[in-house]
């Protein structure tokens, strides 16, 4: 479906990462692989290093400590929260959520409106959408946003397809109204049929985890996991890519009436850098306006890696600036999202490491 | 063909790669070698193959005989 909204912007972008950093070069040892083939695959895919959360760290420590360094340095005010969204498929409990639990740390008003969503990668633009959407009611003036993942401890360090690619990280995006009145233009397309292209089984009510789904098995291509790890099929993520991102980008510059010559900057979901690489190929756009360094520098962080690629790419012009930009979110679900709108002047844009 | 079959002997970091050569011999041939593959198919001859495709195919020749059916498909 598309969406329009006039009078929103985003006002500030904080990306929180863990401060243990992983490399690639010494995790390559666990996997069932020749050296050299996983020193190929780093070369191609941009794997380098990572970041990783220690202990049972969940998402909420990782929000609560990047919403804390914006209260106590006057960027965010805890009583003007109207909403906090909080969009991650790696929730601290099943109930309460885990907006509850944000919630009850940082002592939000308990009128502010706290959801949690299922989302995977495409959650920022989807958050975003359900952010606006919230800010189309006339009580609502600020919306905070958190994007959020810790799948490394859902990922086998014996699964050479997802585990070099993880990396933890929780993104904190305010929004509020704009005098300036631009209209922003999004899609939202999904696909459930192929949804086990992007797995979990075990842990949920369908298959609760256990002895026997903690087992490691060989998944037949040297690969060792267990059920309650997640799966990836590549192959057909790298298709659902190609086939299915293009024509949505096309339809939202289309409604916007823009060219991809008149984007800044095109900001992706950050799966990894060649997907990255051909998709702009696709696109025909030069990789100079495609950030795809974040899988390098920090691992994918799912809904988190749009706000982490701008942060950690873009904070001067963000904050100093503004540019046209288009976003596209792509992954579990299927889940497929766009949605073009300027960015900047921001309060802040910055990457803090949680300790 | 002879085009393709450079493609492929690039991807497999081999000096050469035959038609009738078995794809899986090579020891370059694994999952990267899959989605590179997939990857070229994509851009330079607009098929789209899955991983599961794969498992029919032994030769290089073989995998030139599906992209031609998906070609004129």
């Amino acid at each position: 479906m598309k969406f329009t909204f006039r009078g929103k912007k985003i006002s500030g972008v904080l990306t929180v990462v863990p401060a243990n950093e992983k490399l690639f070069i010494e995790e390559m040892r666990n996997f069932n692989f020749p050296e050299g083939r996983s020193l190929k695959l780093a070369e191609v895919m941009g794997y380098k290093k990572r970041r990783q959360v220690t202990g049972n760290v969940c998402v909420s420590d990782l929000a609560v400590f990047g919403l804390k360094s914006l209260f106590d340095r006057g960027l965010l005010k805890p009583e003007e929260i109207d909403a906090l969204l909080v969009f991650s498929i790696c929730p601290d409990h099943f109930v309460p959520s885990t907006s509850n639990i944000i919630q009850g740390k940082l002592g939000l008003r308990h009128d502010a409106v706290c959801l949690d969503i299922n989302q995977a990668c495409a959650g920022f633009v989807i958050g975003l959408i359900q952010a606006f959407m919230l800010l189309d009611q006339p009580a609502f003036r600020k919306v905070v946003l958190v994007n959020g993942d810790v799948l490394s401890r859902r990922a086998s360090p014996k699964d050479r397809n997802i585990f070099p690619l993880i990396g933890d990280a929780a993104t904190i995006t305010v929004l509020e109204r704009d005098p300036a009145d631009e209209t922003i233009h999004a899609e939202v397309r999904m696909d459930g049929s192929r949804s086990d292209a992007l797995l979990v089984p075990a842990g949920g009510f369908r298959q609760p985890s256990c002895a026997e789904t903690a087992i490691m098995k060989d998944a037949g291509d040297n690969n060792f996991r267990a059920d309650d790890h997640l799966r990836m099929d590549g192959t057909a993520i790298f298709n659902f890519v190609q086939l299915e991102v293009p024509p949505l980008i096309d339809s939202v510059l289309g409604a916007a009436g823009l060219t991809t010559d008149q984007i800044d900057y095109f900001l992706f979901h950050q799966p990894n850098r060649f997907m990255l690489q051909k998709l702009a190929d696709k696109l025909k756009i030069p990789h100079a306006r495609v950030p795809m360094n974040v899988v390098e520098n920090f691992g994918n962080s799912g809904g988190a890696s749009i706000p982490t690629a701008i942060s950690f790419n873009l904070a001067d012009q963000a904050k100093n600036g503004r540019f046209r930009a288009c976003l596209a979110g792509f992954g579990g679900g299927l889940a497929w999202a766009a949605m073009q709108l300027g960015i900047g002047p921001l309060e802040f844009c910055e990457i803090i490491d949680f300790p | 063909m002879n085009e393709f079959l450079q493609k492929i002997a690039q991807i497999l970091e081999a000096g050469q790669v035959a038609e009738a050569d078995d794809l899986k011999a090579f020891p370059q041939w694994d999952s990267l070698a899959v989605l590179s593959v997939i990857a070229m198919l994509d851009a330079d001859y607009s098929v789209n193959l899955k991983a599961s495709d794969f498992g029919e195919i032994k030769s290089a020749g073989d995998l030139w005989r599906l992209v031609e059916s998906k070609r004129s498909a």
